[in-house]
C-alpha cells in the first residue's frame, strides 16, 4: 500500500493478454565425451564416487532396517529411514558446485543431500580450512571421535569420514552425532559447510529456507539459497506462501539500494510420489511441475524441468541458474526429475506402483547408466571403478562398525544426566547485536519524528495530581514502539515485517512513523501469509539475524500452525544448541471482533516446548518483556491484547521509566498488596481483577494480592507461592476460553506446591467454552470482575450478602462439560 | 407470603443464643443480608443477616433474650401481611419458615457466615489449610462452624473457635502409634510415638503456663479425722451418698473457701487484669486414657455436697468415654487436682491458664500428735498443695486460704450446718 506506487485505474481495467515464455523440458543433451572439454576426468569419476557414497549409506540404512545388518556388523536402530535410494545422481550435481557460502535446506528425505554438499565442500575446501572447521564443530568432539576410526592417509578422507560418521551417529542417536541425537535422520545438517537442517515436515523447509535467502539479501551475504523438497510438498500452502513472499514486487519497485531477486532456488526432487499419493496424474494438476514458477512471477521462476538421473544434467542446470541467482533475477525454480527406488520408508510394500515400472526405472540408474558413460568415453576403466566401489563399502563398514557400538559412539546418558535435553530447550543468550557492522538507518534516531513524539508523552496517567489526556500518555503501545526503536539502532540485523506494518505503521499503530527510520529492507509490509512470515522469520534466525515479526490477530496462529509448533520452538534443541533462535513473534489479541478475531491462545503456545511465552499487561510490563525479548536468543511469542494499547502504567511507581531496562522473563508482577486472597490474571483481565480487588476491599473487608502473569514460560513460582501460602485462596483469572486454559496449570502446581495452606481449591475463571459472541455480548462471555466475586462467593468463601449472579455449580459444571461447552 | 428469619446454629454444641440488640425495627424495609441484629453465644457474638426480603412485619424476641437455635426470630413478608402462623409458639410454622430459609436456586446467597453444620452427606469437610492450623493450634476442629462452600470449613471458622476459647483438643481417635518398619529391620531400642491431638494441647497448655506466669506451691496439711468420719457416715447411709468420696469433699469445702479469696477465683486476662468471677467453676482433673482432662463443675459453690459428687462422676465418665462436650472443657475459675488416691505426700500442681490457682488434693498420712494429757498420739493427716500465680496473689493471702480451707476441713461438719 505504498503511496508511491500508483494503482492506475486505467492500466488496471485495460485490454490484454498475459504472455507466458516456454518453460524448458529436458532439455540438456550433451554427452560424457562431449563434456570431457568441460570437466577433469577426475571430477568426472569423482561424481561416481559421490554416487557410489550417497548409494552406499543409503544402502546400509536400508539393510540395517529390513535385515538388522550390513556387512556382518549386526545392529539396528528405531528411528525413521526415510531413503532416496535413486536420486542420488540429483543430490550430487546439485552439490556440484556449490560451497560453505551457499545454504541448502533438505526435504525429508535428505541423507543423500547433506552428504553430496558435505562432499562438495569437502573437495572445495583445503585441508587448512577443513580442519579448522572439524576442530571447531563442537570443540573436537565430533573429529576426535572419527580420528579413533582408523589410521587416514589424508585430510580429505579424515573429512569424509568424519561428515559420514557424524551423520550416521546422529541418525543412530548417538551422543557422538553432530546433535547429539537429538535430531535423528530427519533432522540432520552440518551449518559449517552450508548445510542446513532438513524437515520432518513436507515443505517445512520452504519458508525457513526463504528467511535464510531474505538473512543474505537484507544482509548482503554471499551465496545463495537451495531450498530442497519433493513434489509432494508442491501442494502445501506454506509452500506456495513462501514462493510468493520470495517472488514479491518490492524486492524490485522499493528495495532502494537492496533491489533484486531473492537468491533462492526452489528445487523440487520430483520423483513422481508424495509418499504413495502420484503426483502428476492422481493428487496434483499441473501435468509438469515446472509449470507452477508461472503462477507465481512473470519470470516464471526460470523453471525448467532437468533429468536428475544424469548428474551432467543437473550440473548444467546449476550453473545457469546459479548466475541468474547471482545476478538478482531470483528466484529460481527447478522440477529436478528422479525417482526413488526405496520404498517411502522400510514399511512401504509399494502397494502404489507395480514392479514394471520399477524395474523400467532402473534400466536407468545413473550408478549404472553414469559408470557405463565414463567407461565408454574413455574416462575411466571399470577396475578402477570397482576400486571406489570397494573402498567406499570398506569405509561405510568401518564407520557403521563404529556407529552402532555403543561404547565408541554411546547415547546421551539420561540417567547420569538427566537434564541433557532440558539444557538444549532455550540458549537463554543475551545479545545486543548479532552484527558489528552501522545499523542502516534513514536518519538519527534523535530526529525521527514519531520517537520524538514518544519521548514527549507524560509517563505516568497522573500528573500533579491531575489524569492526563490519552493523546499525551505513554501508554502500552508506546513502550513496546520505544523498545523496538532503540533495538533497531543497535542491532544491524534486527528486521521487522508482518501484514500492513510500514505504510500503515500495523493494525495497532505500534511502527506507526517508523518508515521514516527505517529503510524497506528493515521494515516492510509481508504479504498475507502468516507461514511464510513465521516461517521466514525462523530462516532469517537461524541463518544469524534477528526478525521480529507480527501476525495481526493470535486467532491467525493456527495459519501458522507448523512454522510456531514445530519450526520455531524445536530448532535449538533438535540443533543440540548450535542453531540459536532470536525471533520475537507480536501476536494480538482482538475484541469487537468476533469469534476468529478475538481468542487468547497462550495456552496453545505455552504447551508448545520451546517456546518462551508473554503477555504484559502494563506499559512498564511491556517494555521491560520487550528489552528482553529483543535480546535474547531464544524464540518468544509476545502477547498483547488490543483492549489496552492505550493504557497508561498505572502500577509501577513513577509510570515507565525513560531509561532502558530488562524485565527477566518468568518474572511475575505484583500489582496489589493483600491478605485475604490472592487473585492472579493473565493479560487484559488485570484490570477487571483490579475492580474485583476494589469491590472486596470496599464492601467485603477482603484484601487481595493481585498477581499478573506476564510470563507464561518460562514461569518462576516463587512470589505465587509465597502469596498463596499467605492467603491460602486463590483465583486464576484470564480471557482464554476456561477449558485448557494456561491457568488450569498454574492451578494444578499451586495446588500441588500449597496443598495444606490452601483454603479451598484454586478457581479458575477463564471465557466460556463457545465462540467469541459479537461485542455487545462481551459481559456474557469474558470474565467480568463479578465473576471473579462469584467464584470467590461460591468456591472459596461465602460473601456477607453477596448475591451471585454468574455462578456455577459443581451439577452445572458437570452438565457444561458433559455437553463439552 | 411472609417468610421466618430463624436464629442461626452457631455450632454444633450451641442450644441457644441470646440476642444482643436488634438493628433493624418493625416496618423497617429489609433486604438479603441486612444485618437483623446481633445475637451471642456464651463464646463470641455475631451479626444475623436476613434471609428474606421486605419488611419486617414482627419481632418475637426482644434483645437480651435467649432463643433456641432455628426457632423462627421474625417475620418478614409484605406491608399488613399475617404472620402469626410463624410465631414459634405456632411450631408447626417454624419448619416449614426454616426449610425455605435454606438455599435453594443455584446462585440464591448463603447468609454468611453461618452455615449448616454438616454437609449433605453428613461427611465433615475441612480445607487443607483449616486442618493445619487447628492442628497447630490443637484445637478440635470438628467443632468449628463451618461457613466454606458445601459446608466446608475453612480458616476463618477454626480463628472463631479459637477466638471462642477452645484450648482444649476434643478426643480423637485412637493416638497414630509410629509405623512399624516395614522391612525386617533389627528391632530399634525405641518407639517414637507421635502425640495425639489431645497430648498436644496438654503439651502446649502446660509449657505455656510455666513459661508465662509466676508460679509457686505452697503445702500444708490438716487434720482429717473430721472427714474421714463423716465419709464413713455416708458409706453407712448408702445409695447415692455413698458414692461421695473425700474429694468431693475437699470440692465442696473450696468451692465455699474460696468466695472469701476471690483473687484464687479469677483469669488473669492480660498483664495488668484480672477477672474475679461471682461464681465458682471448678475445674477437676480427671485422668484418661488419653490423657490429663479438666471438665468444669459449673456454678459449684451452689450446689450441694452429692450435687458435687455426682456431676465429678458424670464428667468424669464423659472423659474417660471421649464424648464430653467441648463446652465442659472450658470456663473453669479455680482447678482441684487430686493425686491422693496415688499416695502422693505433696506435688507442685501446674495452674490451667488463664486461672489464677489450682488446688493439689494429697494422700493421707498418719502423724505424730502431742495429746492434751500430755501423751503422744497420732492422727490422719491430709495434704494440700497450692500453687498460685505471684502475679496475681501474694503469698500470705494465699497461705491464708489455704489456713482457711484446712481449717474448714478440720470442721467440715459445721461447713455443712452453714
Amino acid at each position: 500500500m505504498p503511496k508511491s506506487l500508483f494503482v492506475d485505474p486505467v492500466a488496471t481495467r485495460a485490454a490484454g493478454k498475459i504472455h507466458f515464455e516456454d518453460i524448458p523440458v529436458n532439455v540438456y543433451n550433451k554427452t560424457i565425451k562431449e563434456e570431457r572439454k568441460n570437466f577433469s576426468d577426475d571430477d568426472l569419476v569423482r561424481i561416481y564416487r559421490d554416487i557410489a557414497v550417497l548409494r552406499e549409506f543409503e544402502s546400509m540404512l536400508n539393510q540395517i532396517k529390513t535385515q538388522g545388518l550390513y556387512n556382518g556388523i549386526e545392529t539396528t536402530y528405531p528411528g525413521p529411514a526415510h531413503l532416496s535410494i535413486g536420486q542420488e545422481a540429483a543430490a550430487v550435481g546439485q552439490a556440484y558446485l556449490l560451497d560453505q557460502n551457499d545454504f541448502s535446506f533438505g526435504s525429508h528425505r535428505s541423507h543423500s543431500e547433506i552428504l553430496a554438499k558435505a562432499l562438495s565442500c569437502i573437495h572445495k575446501l583445503s585441508e587448512n580450512e577443513l580442519m579448522t572447521i572439524m576442530e571447531g564443530f563442537l570443540d573436537g568432539k565430533a573429529l576426535r571421535a572419527a580420528e579413533k576410526l582408523g589410521p587416514v592417509s589424508d585430510v580429505k578422507e579424515l573429512a569424509i569420514r568424519f561428515i559420514l560418521y557424524g551423520t550416521l551417529s546422529e541418525i543412530f542417536a548417538r551422543e557422538t552425532g553432530f546433535h547429539m541425537g537429538m535430531g535423528g535422520s530427519m533432522h540432520a545438517f552440518f551449518l559449517p559447510f552450508g548445510i542446513y537442517p532438513n524437515n520432518a515436515i513436507v515443505g517445512g523447509s520452504a519458508a525457513i529456507a526463504t528467511g535464510a535467502a531474505l538473512f543474505k539479501k537484507v544482509n548482503d551475504k554471499q551465496g545463495i539459497v537451495v531450498c530442497n523438497s519433493g513434489d509432494g510438498s508442491m501442494a502445501r500452502g506454506p509452500v506456495w506462501e513462501a514462493m510468493n513472499f520470495a517472488a514479491m514486487d518490492q524486492f524490485h519497485t522499493l528495495w532502494e539500494n537492496h533491489n533484486g531477486g531473492m537468491p533462492i532456488l526452489y528445487n523440487i526432487f520430483n520423483n513422481s510420489y508424495g509418499m504413495g499419493g502420484q503426483t502428476r496424474g492422481e493428487t496434483m494438476g499441473y501435468d509438469m511441475l515446472a509449470r507452477i514458477g508461472s503462477g507465481v512471477s512473470p519470470t516464471q521462476f526460470h523453471a525448467e524441468r532437468i533429468d536428475g538421473f544424469n548428474p551432467l544434467a543437473v550440473i548444467d542446470a546449476m550453473d545457469r541458474k546459479l548466475k541468474i541467482l547471482r545476478a538478482g533475477e531470483g528466484p529460481v525454480l527447478l522440477d529436478t526429475v528422479t525417482y526413488r527406488f526405496s520404498g517411502h520408508s522400510t514399511s512401504d510394500q509399494n502397494a502404489y506402483r507395480s514392479k514394471e515400472e520399477m524395474d523400467a526405472w532402473h534400466e536407468f540408474d545413473p550408478i549404472v547408466t553414469y559408470r557405463k558413460g565414463l567407461v565408454e568415453a574413455g574416462v575411466t576403466g571399470d577396475a578402477k571403478l570397482d576400486d571406489i566401489l570397494a573402498e567406499t563399502k570398506e569405509r561405510m563398514t568401518m564407520i557403521c562398525k563404529a556407529a552402532s557400538d555403543p561404547v565408541v559412539s554411546p547415547y546421551v546418558d539420561f540417567k547420569k544426566d538427566p537434564a541433557v535435553v532440558e539444557r538444549i530447550m532455550f540458549s537463554n543468550g543475551v545479545a545486543e547485536k548479532l552484527d558489528d557492522r552501522e545499523p542502516e538507518v534513514n536518519m538519527p534516531l534523535a530526529e525521527v519524528p514519531s520517537y520524538k513524539k514518544l519521548k514527549e508523552k507524560e509517563r505516568a496517567p497522573i500528573v500533579d495530581g491531575k489524569p492526563v489526556s490519552k493523546m499525551k500518555l505513554f501508554n502500552l503501545r508506546d513502550a513496546i514502539s520505544e523498545v523496538i526503536y532503540d533495538r533497531f539502532y543497535e542491532d544491524p540485523t534486527l528486521i521487522a515485517y508482518g501484514e500492513d506494518v510500514r505504510d500503515w505503521g500495523g493494525a495497532f499503530a505500534v511502527y506507526r512513523g517508523m518508515m521514516d527510520a527505517l529503510p524497506h529492507n528493515r521494515l516492510f509490509n509481508a504479504p498475507i501469509a502468516e507461514a511464510a512470515i513465521v516461517g521466514s522469520a525462523v530462516g532469517y534466525a537461524v541463518s544469524g539475524g534477528r526478525a521480529l515479526v507480527e501476525l495481526m490477530y493470535a486467532d491467525f496462529i493456527g495459519c501458522a500452525g507448523d512454522e510456531i509448533f514445530n519450526q520455531m520452538s524445536k530448532w535449538q534443541a533438535m540443533s543440540a544448541g548450535i542453531l540459536k533462535m532470536p525471533v520475537v513473534l507480536r501476536v494480538s489479541v482482538g475484541s469487537k471482533y468476533g469469534a476468529q478475531h478475538s481468542q487468547d491462545w497462550t495456552a496453545l503456545c505455552a504447551h508448545i516446548p520451546g517456546l518462551k511465552v508473554c503477555f504484559p499487561a502494563t506499559p512498564w510490563e511491556a517494555k521491560g518483556l520487550m528489552e528482553s525479548a529483543l535480546k535474547g536468543t531464544d524464540p518468544v511469542v509476545f502477547f498483547e491484547s488490543q483492549r489496552i494499547y492505550d493504557v497508561g502504567e498505572q502500577f509501577h511507581e513513577g509510570g515507565v521509566p525513560a531509561e532502558r531496562y530488562e524485565i527477566k522473563i518468568g518474572d511475575v508482577n505484583k500489582v496489589r498488596d493483600g491478605k485475604d486472597i490472592t487473585i492472579i490474571t493473565v493479560g487484559a483481565t488485570l484490570y477487571r481483577a483490579m475492580d474485583a480487588a476494589k469491590t472486596l476491599s470496599e464492601k467485603y473487608g477482603m484484601e487481595a494480592d493481585v498477581i499478573n502473569l506476564h510470563s507464561l514460560v518460562p514461569l518462576d513460582y516463587t512470589k505465587l507461592i509465597e502469596s498463596v501460602k499467605k492467603t491460602g485462596r486463590v483465583v486464576l483469572a484470564s480471557d482464554a476460553c476456561v477449558r485448557g486454559s494456561f491457568m488450569n496449570d498454574v492451578a494444578k502446581n499451586l495446588t500441588d506446591l500449597c496443598f495444606d495452606d490452601l483454603d479451598a481449591p484454586p478457581v479458575v475463571v477463564g471465557a466460556r467454552n463457545w465462540i467469541t459472541p459479537p461485542f455487545e455480548f462481551d459481559q456474557y462471555f469474558f470474565p467480568q470482575a463479578s465473576w471473579i466475586l462469584d467464584a470467590i462467593h461460591e468456591k472459596i468463601v461465602p460473601l456477607p450478602g453477596y448475591v451471585a449472579e454468574n455462578g456455577c455449580t459443581e451439577a452445572e459444571a458437570l452438565r457444561r462439560a458433559k455437553a463439552g461447552v | 407470603m411472609a417468610n421466618a428469619v430463624i436464629m442461626p446454629k452457631a455450632g454444633i454444641t450451641v442450644e441457644s443464643c441470646i440476642i444482643g440488640t436488634w438493628e433493624k425495627k418493625v416496618g423497617d424495609k429489609v433486604r438479603v443480608g441486612d444485618i437483623l441484629f446481633t445475637y451471642e453465644t456464651d463464646k463470641a457474638s455475631f451479626e444475623c443477616e436476613s434471609t428474606e426480603e421486605g419488611t419486617l412485619l414482627e419481632i418475637f424476641f426482644g434483645d437480651g433474650e435467649e432463643v433456641p437455635c432455628l426457632v423462627n426470630v421474625c417475620a418478614v413478608g409484605n406491608d399488613g401481611e399475617d404472620c402469626s402462623a410463624l410465631r414459634p409458639e405456632g411450631a408447626a410454622a417454624a419448619a416449614p419458615a426454616a426449610a425455605e430459609a435454606a438455599p435453594a436456586a443455584t446462585t440464591t446467597p448463603v447468609a454468611a457466615p453461618v452455615a449448616v453444620s454438616a454437609t449433605a452427606d453428613g461427611a465433615t469437610r475441612i480445607s487443607p489449610r483449616a486442618k493445619k492450623l487447628a492442628e497447630r493450634a490443637g484445637v478440635d476442629a470438628s467443632a468449628a462452624t463451618p461457613t466454606g462452600p458445601n459446608g466446608r470449613i475453612i480458616e476463618r471458622d477454626v480463628r472463631t473457635l479459637m477466638e471462642s476459647g477452645f484450648a482444649c483438643a476434643k478426643a480423637e481417635a485412637p493416638a497414630p502409634v509410629a509405623a512399624a518398619a516395614p522391612t525386617a529391620a533389627p528391632v530399634a531400642e525405641y518407639e517414637d510415638v507421635k502425640f495425639s491431638g489431645i497430648r498436644r494441647a496438654i503439651s502446649k497448655s502446660m509449657h505455656t503456663s510455666l513459661s508465662t506466669m509466676a508460679q509457686l506451691t505452697h503445702n500444708s496439711s490438716f487434720d482429717a479425722t473430721c472427714i474421714l468420719a463423716y465419709r464413713k457416715l455416708l458409706k453407712n447411709a448408702g445409695d447415692e451418698y455413698a458414692g461421695i468420696t473425700l474429694g468431693d469433699i475437699v470440692l465442696y469445702a473450696a468451692s465455699r473457701v474460696l468466695k472469701n479469696h476471690p483473687d484464687l477465683n479469677a483469669h488473669m486476662l492480660d498483664d495488668n487484669t484480672i477477672r474475679i468471677f461471682k461464681n465458682v467453676n471448678l475445674g477437676v482433673a480427671v485422668d484418661t486414657p488419653r490423657g490429663l482432662m479438666v471438665p468444669t463443675i459449673f456454678r459449684a459453690d451452689e450446689m450441694s455436697l452429692l450435687e458435687i459428687s455426682k456431676a465429678v462422676k458424670s464428667l468424669a465418665a464423659e472423659c474417660r468415654e471421649g464424648n464430653i462436650s467441648p463446652d465442659k472443657l472450658t470456663g473453669g475459675t479455680f482447678t482441684v487436682s487430686n493425686l491422693g488416691n496415688l499416695g502422693i505426700e505433696s506435688f507442685t500442681p501446674v495452674i490451667n491458664p488463664p486461672q489464677t490457682g489450682i488446688l493439689g488434693v494429697c494422700t493421707i498420712t498418719e502423724r505424730i500428735k502431742k495429746n492434751a494429757d500430755g501423751s503422744i498420739g497420732s492422727y490422719p493427716a491430709m495434704g494440700l498443695s497450692l500453687t498460685y500465680d505471684h502475679r496475681a496473689i501474694d503469698g500470705s493471702p494465699a497461705s491464708r486460704f489455704l489456713k482457711e480451707l484446712g481449717q474448714t476441713l478440720e470442721n467440715f461438719t459445721a461447713l455443712l450446718a452453714k
